[in-house]
């Protein structure tokens, strides 16, 4: 039922990168997306494959170093699939840096230093600038969803589910007591714990609940930030009247002890992560340039890897997938920056 | 022998008899404070090493992804199998690409069967550990650890494992933490910390001989020199990062990338190498060392360096021969005090360049590099508590370390301290 | 019998000439040589200062100089011409002020008065072009920081434009006095029961074991003082008054790492002090404790003062216990329950942090760890001159 709307999906979504593009793209074949992998055939071949968009990959044919650097919430997955693509045979020497979005693009676009950079937000206008002032086009691929969980003891037992105005009443301060928020809950402190200001957390949380003005939950008497997630987790667990929020790969992980809450009925789960209807689910991408993908080939070898590889990983690391379409898409843009 | 006399009674005697008792009082209160802050000092290393062994030994609940028995072929278990079937199992059960890459390796027909065998085991029957329980609960409770295994994970076989073994200081990076080591992070923090070394001693204890001996010490400018030292050991490591990045990264990119050597690719080198952290660690210590060499120059009596002049040295030969030895005790323990300061630093490397994720050894001194500090720093930031039980495996193996690298220092200082 | 000695008044000219010249000072290329090199390790550390207080020094210019941008994540919801005045902005983004210089592209506004929505403004301010934009286009707000309000606002929070330092300098400084008030009572302790007091075998065993407590990574220290210190404190004074975050932990845990520091080098300096002095002290019926607190500790008081400067500067220097330990929300309180964020752990989150990298938070890092630098100088400076004091009496 799916792989028809998909497909769909894709055929309009490559008409479209036709009629924009003006190069020729041999349309892909249908149903190929569903099943993100299958254990590709062994020939490498330059054509594009009758099944999946990309062509097939072989890592014992790569050599060359690769260089990337970036966000500290795609870490784990870019390790996990750079070790995944070692495992399998490559022999030259890839390198992630774990330094922050800000950074790792400011390393590729800025001082030129890496092939790829990642980061758990888009690039913003300054920084494409920035690549094109020294000679590079950034080229985004989406590569996974990390969702944010709103985190509560499982000793609470009073709430399951919070509006985005008890959110924003929570987090801002003016609910004092979990009965300000809703006249059945008991009438304790609540206890605020956030990531600090420079994480990408943060800003997406702002983004959504306060409507990017950050300034309100900043100012939030009594609340504790912190940089580190798991110093969060402990916070959370120390009282039953504490409320934070952090990725959903450390609720996960203390599951037992946490309980997660709905967000408007939504749930965090994958089905909703992925037809957008949970709100608070922030993209994760990789950025590379056409002209180092064409000149190191091993770059753009590693990038097809990733995203044909990468939905077989994700849920270890306790990420979700992105949307088909988003990775199409990707998939799309990697044909496009090696057919120039 | 004179005629014993009694001594007159001055007016302080009988005040003198009197206080005595009390001093001696006082005397063996502070002695015993002395003694319980040393215990003290005892104590709090001791709760810091329980607490990091807690996480490094424990008991374990190990599930198979692929139980053995599945995999077994007409009856036979994977024991029981020879080479060419486990082969054929690996066949089945792992991607194209790792079966490939492992007939490249090595043809499995030039394998043994152990060999194979191992293999199937890692790659297929993959043990995952699912549950970790800390080290005193596995001693203390262990029962109730048992009681816990069996309800959650009925599955999976607890064992008592410790996460530091062979395997682990001999692997390189994994995302996984039952197969990650710190092979890579190891060898780069020796790589690290014997640049530091050979960079920073010799300055450090060549600036405090030129400090003590050869400057005049009420000169304006030497007071103000050592201001200077005393102030830089106060900086923040990461400043000394900046401006490790700035000098030695970038400024003097063409020297530490190894590319005037003609080591390094000239087309993707740069300066992010193991040299540059090396000499930026040891700009960190070199304060520390100075500090310390100085006191004990100065704590050499004058009257050493006289008598050698008295007969007819020169100033170096008096430094070198006479001044330095005694000296030695001193300068080793500023030398401890700043190999265990560099060894530990994260934040600084991670802005001079260091990787986070690398499985490649490092070369030489013009190589990628990551260290243990930053591994450990990123594994205890991860969510699944198996990670932080490899970071305190991680931690064991810096202060092990450490301990072999201070070792040689505090031998040689105990050979030459002896009290003047 | 009688001898005549003949006694020589005078050499023979070519032996005198031969002697002279032996006697007469040479240059000793070999001493100067090393002279040379030993003066250039301590230059070495005055670069090393010029380099530092540069590369601070002129991010700082840039961080006070020059008006820095913020973006408000405001945007125009019209698109506009190049002369209209009056136009609307969306809901979304921080607040704007009134009497304030605003700028969309390249262009720099004068925003004289706000409605709602709407905004009134003064085009092509300070010399920039007017131009049409677009809607979508993002709103950012001009900061400026004084030296002034740096040094003594209260209040950091650079998302609306507060850039008082005081809050981060007070974190500091009370984390460091929690560090100096463990360590400096234990650490001299220490150092004056192994010197004094301990036999040889004993003191090279306890020395290099507590050398240790100086090597556990400082990612150690700060998860200790969360899960095990905190929670000390929090049964000792209770739930309530103690937060999870909290600068008396982060304190008392830095005071543990830098008790080597005190005790090694205080033990050395009193180990150098000269037998004589403490046998003429026994000599004179002194106790064991009379000894070591009024004789040796005096004489060895260069020594130890030097330990703790030493300690003091590693104390305030510190950055990971801090940063994982006393939270990451910068607060200007007195409490040592309350968490508040340090002027280190401050460098280290921003250095390490997610988003723009030449934001205004950015570039006050080193404005901050300028401040840091001269803080940690005049420190040095006072205690100087008191060391240079008590030398001169006990000499």
């Amino acid at each position: 039922m799916k792989s028809r709307t998909h497909f769909f999906a894709l055929l309009i979504l490559c008409l479209a990168l036709t009629a924009c593009g003006g190069q020729p793209t041999a349309p892909p074949q249908a149903a190929s997306t569903d099943t993100p992998a299958t254990e590709e055939i062994t020939e490498p071949t330059e054509t594009v494959a009758e099944e999946g968009m990309l062509p097939a990959v072989d890592p014992l044919a790569v050599t060359g170093d690769i260089i990337a650097s970036g966000s500290s919430t795609v870490f784990p997955l870019a390790e996990a699939m750079a070790e995944r693509f070692q495992d399998e045979g490559y022999a030259g020497n890839i390198t992630i840096d774990s330094i922050g979005s800000g950074a790792g693009i400011e390393r590729f676009c800025v001082a030129g230093e890496s092939d790829i950079a990642t980061a758990s937000r888009a690039i913003k206008d300054t920084e494409i600038e920035s690549c094109r002032a020294i000679g590079r086009e950034p080229v985004e691929f989406r590569v996974g969803t990390d969702a944010l969980a709103i985190v509560v003891s499982a000793e609470n037992d009073f709430v399951d589910n919070l509006t985005f105005e008890q959110l924003v009443a929570i987090f801002s301060g003016q609910a004092v007591t979990w009965a300000d928020v809703d006249a059945s809950f008991p009438a304790e402190p609540i206890q605020l714990f956030s990531p600090g200001s420079d994480s990408g957390t943060f800003d997406y949380f702002v983004e959504f609940i306060f409507a990017k003005d950050e300034t309100l939950l900043l100012n939030a008497p009594g609340i504790q930030l912190s940089e580190d997630d798991n110093v969060l987790v402990q916070g959370v667990l120390g009282s039953p009247y504490a409320i934070g929020y952090y990725g959903f790969a450390y609720y996960v992980e203390n599951a037992d002890a946490l309980k997660v809450l709905s967000v408007e009925g939504v749930a965090p789960n994958q089905e909703d992560v992925d037809n957008g209807t949970y709100p608070l689910a922030r993209p994760l991408f990789l950025y590379s340039d056409a002209a180092i993908m064409q000149e190191k080939p091993q770059v753009a070898a590693f990038i097809n890897y990733f995203l044909t590889y990468v939905n077989e990983e994700i849920d270890a690391v306790g990420y979700f997938a992105a949307p088909e379409e988003a990775l199409n898409e990707a998939r799309q843009n990697w044909l496009d920056a090696l057919a120039d | 022998m004179t005629n014993r006399q009694t001594l007159p009674e001055t007016p302080q005697t009988g005040e003198y008899a009197s206080n005595l008792p009390s001093r001696h009082r006082w005397s063996t209160f502070w002695r015993g404070v002395f003694r319980i802050s040393t215990v003290i000092g005892m104590i709090v290393l001791v709760a810091l090493l329980l607490n990091i062994l807690n996480s490094a030994l424990g008991y374990a609940a190990i599930e198979n992804e692929v139980d053995p028995a599945s995999l077994a072929i007409n009856g036979y278990t994977i024991e029981q199998l020879h080479r060419d079937d486990l082969v054929f199992i690996l066949e089945q059960n792992v991607s194209a690409g790792v079966f490939r890459k492992l007939a490249n390796d090595i043809p499995f027909d030039q394998r043994d069967r152990e060999d194979v065998y191992a293999l199937v085991l890692e790659w297929v029957v993959a043990p995952q550990v699912v549950q970790t329980w800390p080290l005193y609960d596995s001693l203390f409770r262990r029962a109730a650890v048992q009681a816990e295994a069996a309800a959650e994970y009925p599955e999976a076989e607890l064992r008592f494992i410790s996460w530091l073994d062979g395997d682990f200081v001999g692997n390189p990076q994994s995302s996984e933490p039952e197969k990650a080591g710190v092979r890579t992070a190891f060898l780069g923090s020796l790589w690290v910390i014997l640049i530091t070394i050979i960079f920073a001693f010799p300055l450090g204890v060549g600036a405090a001989i030129y400090l003590e001996e050869y400057a005049d010490a009420g000169n304006r400018i030497n007071r103000i020199l050592q201001t200077n030292i005393n102030n830089l050991a106060g900086v923040p490591s990461i400043i000394y990062g900046i401006l490790g990045l700035a000098i030695f990264v970038r400024a003097m990119g063409t020297l530490t990338s190894g590319a005037f050597l003609g080591a390094a690719d000239p087309a993707t080198a740069n300066g992010r190498t193991i040299l540059s952290a090396g000499l930026t660690m040891g700009l960190l210590i070199l304060p520390l060392i100075i500090i310390n060499s100085q006191e004990a120059i100065k704590a050499v009596s004058n009257s050493l360096r006289q008598a050698s002049f008295g007969l007819g040295a020169t100033k170096w030969q008096t430094v070198w021969n006479h001044v330095l030895p005694g000296a030695l005790p001193g300068i080793l323990t500023g030398t401890i005090l700043a190999i265990s300061r560099a060894v530990g630093e994260t934040a600084p490397l991670v802005v001079i360049g260091a990787s986070t994720f690398i499985t490649t050894d490092p070369a030489g001194p013009f190589a990628k590099f990551t260290t243990l500090p930053i591994q450990i720093y990123q594994w205890t930031a991860r969510p699944q508590a198996e990670f932080h039980n490899i970071a305190a495996a991680a931690i064991l193996v810096l202060l092990i370390l450490l301990l072999s690298l201070n070792a040689t220092a505090i031998i040689i200082r105990n050979r030459y301290s002896r009290k003047m | 019998m009688t001898h005549t000695i003949q006694t020589m008044t005078t050499l023979p000219p070519q032996e005198s000439d031969n002697i002279a010249a032996s006697l007469r000072k040479r240059p000793r290329i070999r001493e100067s040589i090393i002279q040379g090199f030993l003066f250039f390790c301590g230059a070495l550390s005055v670069i090393t200062t010029l380099g530092i207080v540069y590369e601070l020094g002129k991010e700082s210019l840039n961080f006070f100089v020059k008006v820095q941008w913020e973006e408000t994540n405001k945007e125009l919801a019209q698109a506009i011409g190049a002369g209209d005045t009056v136009f609307e902005v969306t809901t979304t983004g921080s607040a704007l002020a009134e009497e304030t210089v605003i700028r969309m592209g390249e262009e720099q506004m004068l925003l004289v008065t706000i409605n709602g929505t709407s905004l009134e403004v003064v085009r092509g301010y300070e010399g920039t072009a007017p131009v049409e934009h677009n809607s979508g286009v993002g709103i950012a707000f001009a900061q400026k920081v004084s030296v002034f309000e740096f040094l003594t606002g209260t209040e950091w929070s650079p998302q609306v434009g507060k850039f008082g330092i005081l809050p981060l300098l007070n974190a500091t400084l009370m984390t460091t006095l929690f560090a100096m008030l463990i360590a400096l009572p234990i650490g001299m302790s220490i150092a004056i029961y192994l010197s004094e007091y301990a036999t040889d075998k004993r003191r090279r065993v306890l020395k290099p074991i507590l050398e240790v407590l100086a090597g556990i990574p400082t990612v150690v220290y700060g998860f200790f003082a969360l899960t095990f210190m905190t929670p000390l404190l929090r049964l000792m004074f209770g739930s309530d008054t103690v937060s999870i975050y909290n600068t008396a932990s982060a304190g008392i845990v830095i005071g543990i790492l830098i008790i080597p520091l005190v005790s090694s080098m205080g033990e050395d300096a009193l180990s150098a002090v000269p037998r004589a002095l403490r046998e003429a002290a026994y000599g004179l019926g002194a106790t064991r404790l009379e000894t070591a607190v009024k004789v040796v500790v005096p004489a060895a008081i260069s020594g130890l003062v030097a330990a703790i400067i030493v300690a003091l500067s590693r104390a305030i220097g510190e950055t990971m216990i801090v940063a994982i330990a006393a939270g990451a929300g910068p607060a200007f309180t007195f409490n040592p329950f309350a968490a508040a964020e340090t002027m280190t752990g401050h460098i280290v989150r921003i250095s390490g942090g997610d988003l723009s990298y030449d934001s205004i938070d950015y570039n006050s890092l080193f404005a901050v760890g300028l401040l840091l630098f001269f803080f940690t100088l005049g420190l040095n400076i006072f205690s100087q001159r008191i060391v240079r004091r008590f030398r001169e009496v006990y000499e």
